[in-house]
């Protein structure tokens, strides 16, 4: 690693729930370089410094989404941020609005379970079996560029959960489902592949209804993929409305 | 971080071996640029309360008579009362333009059988409704049309 006149003050939030009651903050004062992320910064306290620090990171390129931190207290994907946007000092904590497991670790399962709330999959009417002898006689599952693309921009989310930190709703209603899994789910009923767009809208409209959402805005503002969850959400009210005017006048399958 | 966020949010369904430090929300989230618009946004729901109750204390002195109206008419030309109407008309603005140029274009549905416009196109709907608007209420209120 090439030497560095610079240094930086990293300020990490700490959590053992082995031993500490609260979270507590630690400071190192480490070199950095020019070019540096975030991330690059955490690996260098871990790999030098305090191997005890613990963080989740994987791809280093904004993919996988796995190291989403607060950075003074922006929610940021840490291997996109780059060091040099901050001067002399940097305060990293978890995610805010989730249990922190260890040190910048959070856990994740309730997002996971709201997540599988939404069915995040296509979801077809008709049994499989029956289902693909219709589809071989049209082609399976085409579908046309103009028909991706009323969904891609939703597709495109990498569930980092920065939108779940910066929603002020998410932090005072536990049962919000959520920007990204209503994104995600959006997504599906978006796709003309899918047929499960009712069963999603009675979830959008029950428990943790999407209609929690204020329109603060903030999931758009810090999502690193541009997928604008905030356009999901609002896109979801009105489908999730017109859905439930057509049940009062259309009968409802099985009804 | 600071500010404690709800003892359940985001809590996991069933509750893990692990013992876990409650969520937060960070420290000044309040404080935070991006977040003041969204506060202003709500805090303008204060001046629509406010205006709603001198919409009722007008209602009222209709009801009560020609001399009551008259004098809750007189009221409205205080200094005050004046600087609280343009108030009004700020939020009123200021919530048209985030409704309607920030949030407007983003429910568009993309699954029916309107297109979608560009974002620019939709506030430039809106924004000539409004002016059409204003020039009607202004003719109406300069006895042009409907003396």
């Amino acid at each position: 690693m090439a030497e560095s006149n610079k240094r930086m003050r990293v300020e990490i939030l700490r959590f053992d729930p082995d031993k500490d009651e609260v979270p507590r903050s630690q400071e190192y004062e480490i070199p950095v370089q020019e070019d540096w992320k975030v991330l690059d910064a955490i690996n260098y306290i871990k790999d030098e410094v305090d191997p005890t620090v613990s963080h989740r990171w994987s791809c280093r390129m904004a993919v996988c989404g796995s190291c989403g931190m607060m950075v003074n207290g922006e929610p940021k994907l840490t291997c996109k941020t780059s060091l040099s946007d901050y001067e002399g000092s940097i305060k990293i904590e978890p995610l805010a609005n989730f249990p922190i497991v260890r040190d910048l670790v959070v856990d994740m399962d309730g997002f996971m379970d709201k997540f599988r709330k939404v069915k995040p999959w296509i979801v077809r009417a008709k049994e499989r079996a029956e289902d693909m002898e219709n589809l071989s006689e049209k082609g399976t599952y085409s579908q046309s560029p103009a028909e991706l693309a009323t969904f891609k921009q939703f597709s495109m989310c990498i569930n980092c959960l920065l939108c779940y930190a910066a929603c002020p709703v998410i932090a005072n209603e536990p049962d919000f489902i959520g920007p990204a899994a209503i994104a995600l789910g959006h997504r599906y009923n978006l796709d003309s592949r899918d047929e499960g767009d009712r069963g999603r809208n009675e979830i959008f409209r029950g428990e943790g209804t999407v209609f929690s959402c204020s329109f603060a805005n903030e999931c758009s503002e810090v999502c690193p993929k541009n997928v604008d969850p905030a356009a999901a959400v609002n896109q979801a009210k009105l489908a999730a409305v017109v859905d439930w005017a057509k049940g009062l006048i259309l009968p409802r399958e099985g009804a | 971080m600071a500010g404690a966020a709800h003892p359940e949010a985001m809590a996991p369904p069933k509750k893990g071996p692990t013992r876990t430090a409650p969520p937060r929300m960070p420290e000044s989230w309040w404080g935070a640029q991006r977040i003041r618009t969204y506060l202003l946004f709500g805090a303008t729901g204060i001046v629509y309360f406010v205006a709603g109750t001198v919409v009722l204390k007008l209602a009222w002195a209709l009801g009560t008579g020609p001399e009551a109206w008259d004098r809750a008419l007189g009221n409205l030309s205080h200094p005050l009362y004046l600087i609280f109407h343009a108030l009004t008309l700020v939020s009123l603005i200021f919530v048209g333009l985030r409704a309607f140029g920030t949030m407007m274009p983003k429910m568009q549905p993309r699954n029916g059988p309107l297109p979608v416009l560009a974002a620019g196109t939709v506030k430039g709907l809106f924004l000539s409704v409004w002016v059409a608007l204003t020039v009607l209420l202004g003719l109406v209120l300069a006895g042009k049309i409907f003396p």
